[in-house]
């Protein structure tokens, strides 16, 4: 099934969100709630001296103030286990929560939380993440060689990552090359910034727990309370009404179990509400700063021979699920082009910033921004068009990819050619416009995951699953899928979801692989469905298994249609019509990357998704402003499943990577604090600023993929974006911008220096 | 506990205010303040959508007169004030996003008395006045005499903004405003200037130039002003006069922008925004808001 054939279909849950009606976990109210507010560390690194919480417990109203002395002795984080609910020895950066109180109303709370007395031994504060990594700099985790830690990620002090990708003797052949460059790019942190700030409520029913939360991933957020609660994960119900966003920002265990700590203290629910504020400041989780050196050598006709890179990665203060990313960036340093030999080095540094987790297509879009312009400036040096530099190297089926792997079919050269088709590439425009061209791929994420399907007794069905809708419509359009299997309509099928005393254990809204890993699930228990039915089926029609056909919600003797009896008839006959399912888990294609360090079993691809944008830009001389007028985007994602949901991927995207490219950036002080805490300085891009978007999918049947030969779609939008940018405005302002984001002050600087000539 | 008063009549609403109230319009930046924690909500509140006469604009030979309560969105849905007061309508036409147009008054963006307010310098190059009401009686004042300082005004605390009086600019009189912006909708200026300029035969015969966020109070400037007038409106004359706005201004550091920055966009803004009055003085169209139309330029 491609485009062609799949039919349009309006998410379910659209409307009850647009018109209001929906409802949020910030709705959510419970009888006889108190308001939890947090009272986050006064510094970004220092040393607790004492805590004294008496005068904010003595405050009338307050309910419970909760330490690190009122929970166990836990620690938690993905890769590294390096932090506590609440900070113990020292506060790292200054979202680290020290204490939390529950009170009668929200304001109650937040003058108690204000009272609690915290005594400190003020310590520099460590912005510098690639000065952290310097023998000679204070630790930020003196305790760092006790935590338990996988062994794979490298952690030595302050350097929590390190990974490296060698492929032949890069050194050799970079000495031999016709043309070598070196560039460095230099990104700042940005957000995933939900429109939903997140809320979490919490209630106990004897030793369980019931906690609604603004969460992606129930099922991390259940483990996380049970590890830092020390409970039993049956003891613990996560449900997720509707999600007001996420962009990889909630993902992760967060706050659950501050609030559940609460609820247990004080016997009441607890309900917590983040301003807009907090929602920036407090979240273990933004998208982190990058420090993007690379080197390429090439023939004389731009072969790519060598590639050389160093990256540097701000954690920030704590792990969380953000271990990956030194191994992740290295791979985008690459690129989706054949190189003989390479030697990439990635680090991954703590320091006393808020710290880095995942945010849509983590690593991607920065070091993509970094790699694309360096391409941009590799051609220019050879002599070529950035275009042709890129056809040239570009992979394609059979090559080989940076760790051994070997590309099965791919569309990547086809991407580019789509993309430069669409947006004109090559016309006449007037001086103050310029066509700028990215490539970049992602990987797709193969995990388990489970769902159930069931038919109710009037035909109808019901999916019952743990994967997650953070609001890509990757869940909504599951039904296509059930309904595809049973020969139904999508709109037959309800379904649970979200609740994880329901459905199976899922990775949730994170990786692109909803689609990819539930979908598979989904057809799974509707195949085992669809036995069913054709069993009862043949024993009413007495006609044999293999002749009949599910089509248009019955089930028909193949040649002969009259002889058919329908699902509903089926299904009320009171025999229970159940399915379940995983199906199986495509394999990471194989590498040979014995070379290779801090290998977190991300160095190869499984089922990469390639794309290619090219985007038009005008700018404004006189000030520097850049507005993208028009967006080409190709994108191999293999077969699409529901065009309508995989189209508004792109355009979210694209527009999240225009807001990467010109504006968006979380900006710190000398003391690690955020100076732009806010929407009107933290600037999004609006409805009012997207350019025209044009969209092509170039459908490759992809073996070893999910659904129907299917990709992951939700991140990779935004990866070429900020590359494509960097190159239309290179292209006018005479040299490339090398801070993320290019705003406009920056694109003057740019423009006066390369008037002057200046470095 | 905040109280709130809707007031129905300006009588009412003013004892209110002699009581110790604080005046809400729209609301969009007291509430939106007060949530972001600037500053808490007053007291005690009197709404003044309630009371006859405030809202609206009457449109005479000698002017405008702009009730208090008149948004912005009807501000730039005017055509007089589109055709003759069109810097007014590139200020209120960039306000915020569609909903602070529709919510946000004319009054409350005056009193406000932000240095970053759109609608300031344009109305200050009009050399508009305000009517302030309290119980103690109506009295008028030169817009100019209005701000004190960031946030600050010279009205008494028991006064009510009524109404903006704008005189009707002389024949051939054109105006803009132009800020720079970083993106289309709920956004600040950066920078900004406005310019009323009034032509006679290719000659200057008056202008006005102020600049906003620039300093601490939206003010005009003489020295540009001077460097126009008398002499012929071209390209050397208004670059001299973007200049010297430029110069007068005392910017400052943040995380927008940092000063340098900023004061060489003063310069930008005051040429785009000389230029398109001029250009409207002449008779051309120029699209609102000027912004947008002088991107690039
Ligand atoms: C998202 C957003 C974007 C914005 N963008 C812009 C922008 O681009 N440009 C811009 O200039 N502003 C902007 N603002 C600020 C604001 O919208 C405007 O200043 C608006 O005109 C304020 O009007 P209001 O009626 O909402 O004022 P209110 O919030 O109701 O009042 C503002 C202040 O004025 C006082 N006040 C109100 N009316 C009177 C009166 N008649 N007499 C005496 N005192 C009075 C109030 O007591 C209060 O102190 C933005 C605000 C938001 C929330």
């Amino acid at each position: 099934m491609t485009i062609a054939d799949s039919q349009p279909f309006i998410r379910p849950d659209g409307k009850e969100k647009v018109t209001g009606a929906g409802r949020y976990t910030a709705d959510l109210n419970l009888t006889g709630q108190l308001y939890a507010k947090f009272r986050y560390a006064d510094h970004s690194h220092a040393r607790i001296l004492s805590i004294d919480t008496a005068p904010a417990a003595a405050l009338p109203g307050v309910f419970a103030v909760l330490t690190w002395r009122d929970v166990p002795a836990v620690l938690y984080g993905g890769y590294v286990q390096d932090r506590r609910l609440f900070a113990k020895e020292k506060v790292r950066w200054e979202g680290d929560v020290v204490a939390a109180v529950a009170a009668r109303t929200p304001e109650i709370a937040a003058e108690a939380a204000g009272l609690i007395e915290i005594q400190y031994e003020v310590l520099p504060a460590q912005i510098d993440f690639e000065a952290n990594a310097a023998a000679e700099a204070p630790l930020i985790h003196e305790q760092w060689a006790e935590y338990e830690a996988d062994e794979s990620v490298g952690l030595a002090g302050n350097i929590l990552g390190h990974s490296s990708v060698v492929k032949g003797d890069a050194d050799a052949a970079m000495a031999k090359a016709a043309i070598v460059v070196k560039s460095r790019y230099v990104a700042d942190a940005s957000q995933g910034a939900p429109i939903e700030p997140r809320a979490i409520s919490a209630e106990w029913h004897g030793d369980k727990v019931t906690i609604w939360s603004s969460t992606q991933v129930p099922f991390a957020a259940r483990s996380g309370v049970a590890h830092a609660l020390d409970i039993a994960e049956s003891q613990v119900r996560i449900i997720v009404p509707l999600l007001g966003g996420g962009f990889g920002s909630k993902c992760d265990f967060h706050f659950e179990a501050h609030i559940a700590a609460l609820a247990r203290a004080t016997q009441r629910p607890v309900k917590l509400v983040f301003s807009r504020r907090e929602e920036f400041l407090a979240p273990d989780h933004r998208r982190e700063g990058m420090i993007i050196e690379l080197e390429t050598g090439t023939d004389p006709a731009g072969r790519l021979l060598a590639r050389r890179g160093r990256l540097v990665l701000d954690k920030g203060a704590y792990c969380g699920e953000g271990g990956f990313f030194a191994q992740m960036a290295a791979m985008h340093a690459c690129g989706p082009y054949k190189i003989d030999t390479i030697n990439i080095d990635s680090y991954l540094n703590y320091s006393n910033s808020q710290p880095s987790g995942s945010v849509r297509a983590p690593t991607a879009p920065q070091a993509c921004w970094a790699l694309e312009q360096h391409m941009d400036e590799v051609a220019t040096a050879v002599g070529i068009d950035p275009v042709e530099l890129r056809r040239l190297n570009i992979i394609e089926e059979g090559d080989v990819g940076p760790t051994g792997q070997i590309f099965e079919a791919i569309g990547a050269k086809e991407t580019l050619t789509a993309a430069l088709e669409m947006i004109g590439y090559g016309q006449e425009l007037p001086d103050d416009e310029a066509i700028g061209v990215a490539c970049g791929w992602w990987p797709s994420f193969g995990s388990a995951s489970g769902a159930y399907v069931k038919l109710n007794s009037d035909g109808s069905g019901t999916i019952i699953t743990g994967a997650m809708e953070s609001g890509t419509g990757a869940v909504m359009g599951l039904p296509l899928l059930a309904a595809q299997t049973l020969g139904m309509k999508p709109e037959d099928f309800s379904i649970l979801y979200q609740d994880t005393d329901a459905g199976p254990w899922d990775m949730g809204s994170s990786g692109s692989q909803t689609t990819f890993n539930n979908g598979r699930a989904v057809i799974a228990a509707a195949t085992e469905v669809r036995s069913k039915l054709l069993d009862m089926a043949a024993e009413e029609l007495e006609a044999h298994r293999d002749d009949l056909v599910l089509a248009e919600g019955a089930v028909r003797v193949k040649g002969s249609p009259e002889s058919h009896v329908t699902i509903a008839h089926l299904a009320g006959t009171g025999e229970p019509i159940l399915g379940k399912g995983s199906g199986v888990v495509p394999d990471s294609p194989e590498v040979d990357a014995s070379t290779c360090v801090g290998r977190l079993g991300l160095e190869s691809f499984l089922a990469p998704q390639l794309m290619t944008q090219a985007v038009r830009v005008k700018i404004d001389r006189a000030t520097g402003v850049v507005q993208v007028l028009e967006v080409a985007a190709a994108h191999d994602s293999g077969v699409i499943v529901n065009k309508i949901g995989a189209d508004g991927q792109v355009y979210g995207g694209v527009l999240m990577g225009i807001g990467q490219a010109l504006t968006e950036a979380t900006v710190f002080d000398e003391e690690g604090r955020q100076r732009n805490p806010d929407l009107l300085h933290y600037k999004l891009q609006t409805a009012s600023d997207a350019p025209e978007i044009q969209i092509r999918w170039i459908e490759i049947d992809t073996p070893n993929a999910g659904p129907n030969g299917s990709k992951g779609v939700g991140e990779p939008p935004s990866v070429p974006t900020p590359g494509a940018v960097g190159n239309a405005v290179a292209k006018l302002v005479g040299r490339h911008v090398d801070r993320l984001p290019m705003t406009a002050e920056r694109v003057w600087n740019t423009l006066d220096a390369a008037r002057a000539g200046t470095p | 506990m905040t109280s709130y008063l809707a007031a129905t009549s300006l009588e009412e609403a003013v004892a209110a205010l002699a009581d110790g109230a604080r005046p809400i319009a729209g609301g969009t930046d007291l509430v939106v303040g007060a949530r972001q924690g600037k500053k808490p909500l007053p007291e005690a509140l009197v709404g003044i959508h309630r009371i006859p006469g405030l809202n609206g604009i009457r449109d005479s030979d000698d002017g405008l007169e702009i009730g208090a309560m008149t948004s912005h969105a009807a501000v730039v849905a005017h055509p007089t004030v589109r055709n003759r007061y069109s810097g007014l309508a590139d200020a209120s036409a960039l306000v915020g996003s569609h909903a602070t147009r529709a919510q946000g008054t004319i009054g409350g963006n005056l009193m406000n008395a932000s240095p970053a307010m759109d609608t300031g310098a344009p109305l200050l190059c009009f050399d508009s006045a305000v009517t302030l009401a309290s119980a103690r009686g109506t009295r008028n004042l030169s817009l100019a005499d209005l701000w004190t300082g960031p946030g600050h005004t010279s009205a008494g605390r028991d006064e009510l903004l009524v109404a903006v009086h704008v005189p009707a600019p002389p024949p051939s009189t054109g105006s803009a405003y132009v800020r720079l912006q970083y993106r289309r909708q709920m956004e600040i200026a950066v920078v900004g200037a406005a310019a009323v300029v009034t032509l006679s035969e290719g000659t200057v015969t008056a202008a006005a130039i102020a600049i906003t966020a620039l300093a601490p109070v939206i003010h005009r400037v003489a020295e540009a002003e001077a460097r126009l007038i008398g002499g012929k409106a071209n390209a050397a004359a208004i670059a001299s006069a973007a200049d010297a706005a430029a110069e007068a201004s005392r910017p400052i550091d943040d995380v927008r922008a940092s000063a340098n920055y900023r004061k060489a966009m003063a310069a930008v803004v005051a040429r785009r925004a000389i230029e398109t009055a001029i250009s409207r003085a002449g008779g051309a169209e120029v699209e609102i808001p000027a912004s947008e139309s002088t991107y690039g330029s």
